[in-house]
């Protein structure tokens, strides 16, 4: 369960002491209740939403580090694919499923 | 869309593939706790690329599939009274009640309104202070702060129009149900990252030492599912059980303390009962004393209504294991996603849904997809 | 915000403003199916039942029979084609376009999906007691645009006018009229395996733009309805590849999935797409991430789907390409022989689903 996608925070106010914002999409925009990140965030931050609430900041730090990680380990792949090609060993049975 | 597309890279994603199946000694079997990944799971084609490597079971995480008949029953009741106006989340309205859902409600002239969120529900009470605005507060821990929210900003501002029909369940109750099944067959879950959000993971650390499981905390898109079930293979074959946190991009360890807070002063835990599958004690929210006035079930007395299973669906024994979707005698007769009896024919991720697709598409019982459901039918937790 | 219309029908039953009584399992009675619901007219697989069960029984004929776009009348020595279509939207008029061009642009394009040239429109009107005079002039204006734009004269018409709470505002009717082409005659049943799948353009715009406004989901998006005449296109088309245009569908309620969906079971055929090829804009993806959509079910009004011979993937991609509607056309699959009567589609991972009919509406979702 839980559609949570991320998005990022252009406008922050209060409504009758509730902390909202404005959260947009990718080009599609919503108010949101800030309430539950208002601590943590500026505009220009991203965050999850779920329902029309932000429930967390998206640490931009840490997804660029575990992108970059498998980043890694895919070119890394690639190497010793290139190698058991080399050493005329079949590519064996985690072959890549043609897309 | 930054945060997505990243996430979805077919090469890091094949690549992923590749170590799962190069890595596992053998066929393990996870089960991924949430609908929403049930459903990238599904929509990415994930368990025919993973062949043997991996069996998934899906886990019970879908709120359209779990709330039970009764609060079903009492949403219709709602929906029908002339100065109700019943508003709920799109996926509830065509989840089938004893003899209708909340679509034919409306097509009898009850209002019944599809809402984004649960403010938006309140706001609509605000606007019409002549009607009685109910909220269908359904959903796990990640949707708890939103609901809770519109109760608290109900007595906050004073709207008496205004009431929630709730029936929240929780994660960690639901698969320690599963762990002590007797015939369990799950041996690492991909926890629901969303959940853990909100509620961080400390929860999951005893069940994890005390089951000897792995628990990896998971995002929803591809990367990260593969991802997760790598770390959660990479334990199996280490002899692990530890719980680990794939989504680090929005999961902290005590999760969001706000969040967490106004849960825990709207709701109290209750028993819940768990559609198809029973009763589990202490496995759901329900709204504390305090905000009775807010509370639908009191609010309209709604204690009569009770509800049984309707015989000839046996959702229950598909969940539990007992039999396969195709062995029902309703399965693809009396119950198909156009005319469904139980919740798991409902969503196009539920067990008799996706196995009448699979099946269909394959023409046997034996396709992947078809497998892994067959699987989802041990590993969910008897009637305690 | 609340809708008249539900209000005026608001139930007086029993149980009103009564406490329910010990126990009632549901307040609706018993054979729910016994009444229209909005999902009927979703395009997808309760409309489909609805007009097999209750529409065809009952006028059963040759023309009528193979529940294409519109029906082939043979006039004399030619061969005539008649479409109709009743538009009701709500809102009226939406980011990129109003029902006035919906209107016209829906009946000439499926005049236009049988490949037939458009000789001429009639049009009949529902208006609502209190619909400002200067909404009705701007959707008269769209439609007098693009009839002109398409060069197809609105020769006849009629206007009834119903009480305040009896319309959205204003219903639309239109009826067009087209002549065959020669030697051109695309059909829902013509799929054969081998055969290519192309899309004249980017998928999901008219739904998203309409819901954008609508439903109140408070959403603002940057993307506008798709609405567009696409007889230039089957004209492009007929020139280029002539009889090698199998089928030609404009995949409007139900979206690109439910329009296939008819054609591999109309042909007994296997359509598979390919995940990665299909042209979902960026605003387009965002709505449907953010409420949990499928694109490939968002309603569309300028855009078509053509199953060509493979030997003219080429031609009749150039001859759509030739024409700004069809800038964006591209190939997103290929008909297979098998499992006959489904869509399937490969996603990048190099796995693949199910694309199936909805049994309704597709709806918002939270998980």
């Amino acid at each position: 369960m839980c559609l949570g996608i991320p998005g990022k925070i252009v406008e922050m106010y209060g409504t009758e002491g509730l902390p909202m914002g404005v959260v947009d999409f990718g080009g599609v925009r919503r108010e949101v209740c800030l309430a539950y990140v208002a601590d943590e965030v500026k505009p220009g931050d991203y965050a999850i939403v779920h329902v029309g609430f932000a429930i967390s900041l998206v640490d931009e730090e840490e997804a660029l580090r575990t992108y970059e990680a498998l980043k890694e380990l895919d070119q890394l792949d690639e190497i010793e694919w290139m190698s058991e090609i080399g050493s005329g060993r079949p590519p064996g049975p985690a072959e890549t499923p043609e897309g | 869309m930054k945060y997505l597309s990243e996430y979805r890279d077919p090469e890091l994603a094949r690549s992923l593939v590749d170590r799962i199946r190069a890595e596992s000694s053998r066929s393990w079997t996870l089960m991924e706790v949430c609908g929403g990944q049930t459903h990238t799971i599904v929509k990415q084609g994930i368990p025919e690329v993973l062949g043997d490597s991996v069996e998934l079971i899906h886990g019970p995480g879908c709120p359209v599939c779990v709330t039970p008949l009764e609060q079903i029953d009492r949403a219709l009741y709602l929906a029908e009274r002339p100065e109700v106006i019943f508003t709920s989340f799109g996926d509830m309205l065509r989840v089938p009640g004893s003899e209708c859902d909340l679509f034919q409600v409306r097509a009898r002239g009850g209002e019944v309104r599809v809402v984004y969120s649960p403010l938006d529900a309140l706001e609509l009470a605000r606007a019409n202070p002549d009607r009685e605005i109910v909220f269908f507060a359904v959903g796990f821990e990640t949707t708890a702060p939103a609901n809770a929210m519109a109760v608290w900003r109900a007595r906050e501002l004073d709207v008496p129009n205004f009431s929630v029909l709730v029936s929240h369940v929780t994660v960690p109750p639901a698969m320690t149900a599963i762990l002590e099944s007797p015939d369990n067959r799950v041996e690492g879950f991909l926890a629901a990252g969303h959940v853990c959000t909100v509620m961080g993971w400390e929860e999951y650390e005893p069940l994890a030492s005390a089951h000897r499981v792995p628990i990896v905390v998971t995002g929803f898109e591809p990367v990260d599912i593969l991802e997760g079930i790598w770390m959660a293979v990479r334990q199996l074959e280490e002899g692990r059980s530890e719980v680990e946190n794939q989504y680090a991009r929005s999961v902290r360890r005590d999760g969001n303390r706000p969040a967490r807070e106004i849960v825990s002063r709207v709701f109290q835990l209750v028993d819940r009962q768990w559609r198809g599958i029973g009763e589990i004690p202490a496995s759901g929210l329900g709204l504390r004393p305090e905000f009775a006035p807010w509370d639908a079930e009191k609010k309209f007395e709604l204690g009569g209504i009770r509800a049984t299973e309707p015989e000839e669906c046996r959702a229950g024994d598909v969940l539990r294991g007992r039999i396969k979707p195709v062995e029902c005698a309703a399965f693809g007769g009396a119950c198909t996603p156009e005319t469904p009896l139980g919740a798991p024919m409902v969503s196009s991720e539920g067990a008799c849904a996706a196995y009448w697709a699979y099946a269909r598409y394959r023409g046997t019982d034996s396709a992947p997809g078809a497998a892994s459901r067959e699987g989802a039918a041990s590993g969910t937790p008897g009637a305690p | 915000m609340t809708d008249p219309r539900e209000q005026g029908n608001a139930p007086k039953t029993p149980s009103a403003g009564s406490v329910a009584a010990a126990g009632l399992s549901c307040p609706v009675p018993a054979a729910a199916g016994d009444r229209v619901l909005l999902g009927h007219g979703s395009g997808g697989k309760l409309s489909a039942r609805l007009i097999r069960d209750r529409f065809l029984p009952r006028f059963s004929n040759p023309a009528l029979a193979p529940l294409g776009d519109g029906a082939i009348v043979p006039l004399g020595d030619e061969r005539f084609v008649i479409s109709t279509d009743t538009f009701v939207v709500s809102p009226l008029e939406f980011p990129g376009g109003d029902i006035g061009l919906l209107a016209v642009h829906g009946t000439l394009n499926d005049v236009a999906m049988m490949g037939a040239e458009a000789v001429c429109l009639s049009s009949g009107f529902v208006l609502e007691e209190g619909l400002p005079l200067e909404v009705l002039d701007r959707v008269l204006d769209s439609m007098a645009w693009a009839a002109g734009e398409a060069g197809v004269p609105l020769v006849t018409g009629d206007t009834k006018v119903v009480e305040r709470g009896k319309a959205d505002g204003l219903y639309v009717n239109t009826t067009g009229i087209g002549r065959l082409r020669e030697g051109f005659e695309p059909a829902p049943d013509r799929a054969e395996p081998g055969d290519v799948i192309l899309v004249s353009g980017a998928i999901g715009r008219h739904g998203i733009a309409v819901m954008s406004v609508r439903e109140g989901l408070g959403f603002e998006v940057e993307v506008e309805s798709d609405t567009a005449h696409l007889g230039p296109l089957v004209a492009g088309l007929s020139v280029a590849c002539g009889d090698a245009v199998r089928v030609l569908r404009d995949p409007t309620r139900g979206g690109v999935a439910s329009a296939l969906n008819e054609i591999a079971a109309a042909s007994g055929v296997h359509i598979a797409l390919d995940g990665a090829a299909l042209p979902v804009p960026v605003p387009v993806h965002a709505a449907c991430e953010v409420l949990g959509l499928d694109p490939l079910y968002v309603a569309n009004e300028g855009i078509l789907v053509a199953v060509v011979r493979p030997d003219s993937e080429e031609s009749a991609l150039r001859a759509l390409r030739g024409h700004p509607t069809g800038a964006g056309a591209r190939k997103i699959g290929v008909v297979e022989s098998g499992p006959a009567g489904m869509v399937s589609l490969k996603t990048g991972l190099g796995g693949s689903r199910v694309v199936d009919m909805l049994p309704g509406d597709q709806l918002p979702r939270i998980c």
